[in-house]
C-alpha cells in the first residue's frame, strides 16, 4: 500500500493482455506520476487503448480477454478491487469517437453524479456548469441545456464527453485521442484546460499526434507492437538521445 | 457561311461527281468531303477562333444533298455520329464517345480518314458532337438499367402482395355485410348458433389474450433483458437461445398437447380459461423474448460503454439508457403477439375452449362473464364450429365472425404500428 501523495499514482507491473492468441500488451511495466500529464504515443494497433482500458477495468467488457500482471492505482491492484464502480468513479474516460447519450445536454453531464446518488438540484447545477466550462462547451450550450446530446455536432459531442468524464470529479482522467473529432481551435482550448486540470488530477493522454504529446506531456511512454519501447520524462523522449533509438525515429516521423 | 441551327453548324455537301465550288450553304454546297474538311477547319480558325473546341452542346453537321439547292436533307439516311472532346486535354481518339477527338481539326482529319473509301450518298449526315463532360459508358448505362429493372420488379411484387389482401377483405365484407351490426357484437349466439351474435366468443378471446399476455409479457421481456444484457457468451446461454428459437418453431398443436399435460392435468387447472391462457402464453413467449432481444440489441453498444465508463452499473445503464430507448421495439413485439394469440385455435382446443356456453350478454355481468376456472368460448374456435360442426348456419354469420376476428387482429396491428411510428418520430440518435 502506497500512501496518497506518493509520486507514483498508477503503476503497471508486468501487464500482459491477450485477445485470444493475439497479445495486445506484452509485459508492460511503467509508473505514471501523480498530477502530471502522462503521454502515451505509438503507431496504430500498438496497445495504447488496451492500456487505458486496464486502468478502469473496462477491459472486462471485451469478450475473450486474458489479463496477467498488476495495475496499481494508489498502490491497490485494480484487478482485485471488489467494487469496480468505486474504481471507475475515480477515473474519467474519453474515447476517440464522441458518444452523446440520448439525453439532454444537462442530463448527459449530470448522469454520473446522479448514478452516484447526487440528488440536490443546486449541487447538480453548479457541477454541470463547472464541467461544461472546463470542457470549453458552456458558452455554446448554456441556452439549450435540454437539447439532446446526440444532436450536437461531432466536436461539441466530444467536449460533452469530456465534461461528462469530469462530472464525477475523477482523480485520474484518461483521454484516448480526444482530438480526432475536434477542430484545431477547440483542441487548443481543451489542451489549455488539461494543463489547468493536472493540478487536480493525473492525466493519461493517448495520442497519435507526437506534437500534442510534446506540447502537453510531462512524461511519455512509447509503445510499438504491444511492447513498451521507451518511457521517460518528455524532455528526454523528445531529445536527440532518448532511451531507445527507435523513439527518436518515431518522434521525427521516420517510421510509424 | 455556316448557318446556326439550334446551336448546330450545318454544312452541305454536293452529291458525288458534282463540280460545285460552294462554301457549304444549301444553295452553294461543298464539292466534296475533302473540300468541306479543309474549308470548315479554315473557316472556324479564321472566323470563329474560339470554336477550336466545340462549346457545350454544339454540333457540326455535314449533310450530303441530293442535288445543290435542293431543300432539307432526307432524314432516313444513316447518320454518322462522332465526338469531339469537351476540353483541349484529350488524347488522340477515334471519334467514339469513349475516345473523342481532341479538337475540330483532328476531327475533320479523322472523318476524312474514316470516309475515305466510301462515297457519301444523298441524305447522309455526319454529325460531330461535343462529348459531355460526364459521359456514361456501357457499364454505367447498364447500372442504371439494372437499377430501374430491380425497382420495377420489386415494386410489382409489393403491389402483388397488396392485391390478395384487398381481395380477401372485400370478399369477407361483402359476404358478411347482412349481419354486421352493433347487435351482432353484443348478443350471444342463439338458436343452436344459427342466429344471434358473437358476444360470448368475442369476450372469451379478449380474456384469453389479455391473461396470456399478462403471463407472457413480463416473463418474456425480463428473460430477453437478461439474455441480451447480462448473459455471458457460454454454453448455457447458447443452449437457452437454441431452446427459445426451437420453441418458436414448435407447431401450435404440440403446444396444445403440452398445455393439456402441464396445465390441465399436472397443475390441476382443468380445462379452463387459466389453462388455455397459460398455453397461449407458452406459445407466444419465445417470440416475445426474441423481439425484446432484438429491440435491446438495436441500442448502440457505445451508449452502454459510455455509462459503464462513468461508473454506472449494468442495471443503472439498462434502466436509464437501454430500456427507454428500446421500449418501442419491445412493445411492438409484445403487441404483435396479441394477434397471434387471438387467431390460434389449436392451443385452446383441448385446454379451455368450449363449443357453447351461455354467458350474460346484458348488464355489468356481461363484462366479466368468465372466471378463471370456467371454460370459455373463443372467436377462432367458434368460427371453426359454425363452419364445420353445426348445420344450418347462414354464410353471413360465418363470414361475420371471420370479419370480427380479422378486424380485431387488424386493430391490434394498427396500435402496434402507431406506437412504432410515434416512437420513431422521437428517436433520439
Amino acid at each position: 500500500m502506497v500512501e496518497p501523495g506518493h509520486a507514483t499514482h498508477i503503476a503497471f507491473r508486468n501487464v500482459t493482455v491477450r485477445y485470444g492468441a493475439k497479445a495486445a500488451l506484452q509485459d508492460i511495466t511503467l509508473a505514471i506520476p501523480r498530477h502530471q500529464i502522462f503521454g502515451i504515443i505509438g503507431p496504430a494497433n500498438s496497445g495504447k487503448t488496451t492500456l487505458l482500458k486496464c486502468i478502469n477495468r473496462t477491459i472486462d467488457f471485451v469478450p475473450g480477454v486474458k489479463v496477467e500482471g498488476e495495475v496499481l492505482v494508489d498502490g491497490e491492484n485494480v484487478f482485485s478491487v471488489r467494487n469496480v464502480y468505486d474504481l471507475r468513479r475515480q477515473i474519467g474516460m474519453v474515447f476517440p469517437l464522441p458518444v452523446g447519450l440520448p439525453l439532454g445536454v444537462y442530463d448527459n453531464v449530470a448522469y454520473a453524479p446522479r448514478m452516484a446518488g447526487v440528488r440536490d438540484r443546486a449541487e447538480l447545477d453548479a457541477l454541470v456548469e463547472k464541467c461544461l466550462r472546463q470542457a470549453a462547451l458552456w458558452d455554446e450550450v448554456k441556452d439549450r441545456m435540454q437539447m439532446l446530446g446526440t444532436k450536437l455536432s461531432g466536436g461539441q459531442q466530444q467536449r460533452l464527453t469530456i465534461a461528462r468524464a469530469l462530472s464525477h470529479r475523477p482523480k485520474i482522467l484518461c483521454l484516448d485521442e480526444f482530438s480526432i473529432a475536434v477542430d484545431p481551435v477547440t483542441t487548443m482550448k481543451i489542451e489549455d484546460v488539461l494543463l489547468e486540470l493536472k493540478r487536480e488530477m493525473t492525466i493519461v493522454l493517448v495520442t497519435n499526434l507526437v506534437q500534442q504529446a510534446r506540447r502537453l506531456a510531462d512524461h511519455v511512454a512509447f509503445l510499438n507492437s504491444s511492447q513498451l519501447v521507451d518511457v521517460g520524462p518528455a524532455d528526454v523522449i523528445f531529445s536527440e538521445r532518448p532511451g531507445n533509438p527507435m523513439t527518436f525515429d518515431y518522434v521525427r516521423g521516420l517510421f510509424g | 457561311m455556316p448557318e446556326l441551327f439550334d446551336r448546330a453548324f450545318q454544312y452541305f455537301i454536293a452529291p458525288a461527281g458534282s463540280d460545285e465550288r460552294g462554301d457549304g450553304t444549301a444553295a452553294r454546297p461543298f464539292q466534296s468531303l475533302e473540300r468541306a474538311a479543309a474549308l470548315i477547319v479554315d473557316n472556324h480558325r479564321k472566323e470563329l477562333p474560339a470554336v477550336k473546341v466545340l462549346s457545350g452542346g454544339d454540333e457540326v453537321e455535314l449533310v450530303c444533298l441530293e442535288r445543290p439547292g435542293f431543300g432539307s436533307p432526307l432524314r432516313k439516311q444513316p447518320r454518322f455520329r462522332y465526338f469531339v472532346a469537351p476540353d483541349e486535354v484529350a488524347l488522340a481518339g477515334d471519334g467514339t464517345e469513349a475516345a473523342p477527338w481532341p479538337d475540330l481539326e483532328s476531327a475533320m482529319a479523322g472523318v476524312l480518314q474514316i470516309h475515305a473509301g466510301r462515297q457519301l450518298r444523298a441524305g447522309d449526315r455526319i454529325q460531330l458532337t461535343r462529348r459531355e463532360v460526364f459521359t456514361a459508358g456501357i457499364i454505367e448505362r447498364r447500372k442504371v438499367a439494372v437499377d430501374r429493372l430491380a425497382k420495377v420488379v420489386l415494386a410489382a411484387v409489393t403491389a402483388g402482395l397488396v392485391l390478395p389482401l384487398l381481395a380477401i377483405l372485400s370478399y369477407l365484407f361483402t359476404k358478411a355485410w347482412p349481419v354486421l351490426s352493433w347487435r351482432f357484437l353484443i348478443e350471444n349466439p342463439q338458436n343452436y348458433m344459427t342466429a344471434g351474435g358473437i358476444w360470448a366468443p368475442l369476450v372469451g378471446t379478449l380474456y384469453l389474450v389479455a391473461i396470456s399476455l399478462a403471463i407472457a409479457a413480463p416473463i418474456g421481456v425480463l428473460a430477453g433483458v437478461y439474455l441480451n444484457e447480462y448473459a455471458g457468451d457460454n454454453w448455457l446461454t447458447r443452449l437457452v437461445n437454441l431452446a427459445v428459437v426451437n420453441l418458436a418453431g414448435v407447431p401450435s398443436i404440440v403446444h396444445a398437447l403440452f398445455g393439456v399435460g402441464a396445465f390441465v392435468l399436472f397443475a390441476g387447472f382443468g380445462r379452463s380459461v387459466m389453462a388455455a391462457s397459460a398455453t397461449l402464453a407458452i406459445m407466444t413467449l419465445p417470440v416475445i423474448i426474441t423481439s425484446t432481444r432484438e429491440a435491446l440489441a438495436a441500442v448502440p453498444q457505445s451508449f452502454r460503454e459510455a455509462c459503464w465508463n462513468m461508473g454506472a452499473s449494468r442495471w443503472q445503464t439498462i434502466r436509464t439508457i437501454v430500456l427507454p430507448n428500446s421500449i418501442g421495439g419491445i412493445l411492438t413485439g409484445v403487441i404483435l403477439q396479441v394477434s397471434r394469440a387471438a387467431g390460434e385455435t389449436a392451443p385452446i382446443l383441448f385446454t379451455g375452449a368450449v363449443f357453447y356456453v351461455a354467458v350474460p350478454d346484458r348488464g355489468l355481468a356481461s363484462i366479466f362473464p368468465y372466471s378463471l376456472n370456467d371454460r370459455c368460448m373463443a372467436l377462432s374456435y367458434h368460427l371453426f364450429t359454425i363452419s364445420t360442426q353445426v348445420t344450418g348456419v347462414s354464410e353471413a354469420l360465418q363470414y361475420g365472425t371471420a370479419v370480427v376476428l380479422f378486424g380485431l387482429v387488424l386493430m391490434v396491428n394498427l396500435v402496434s404500428i402507431t406506437v412504432r411510428v410515434y416512437l420513431r418520430s422521437r428517436k433520439r440518435w
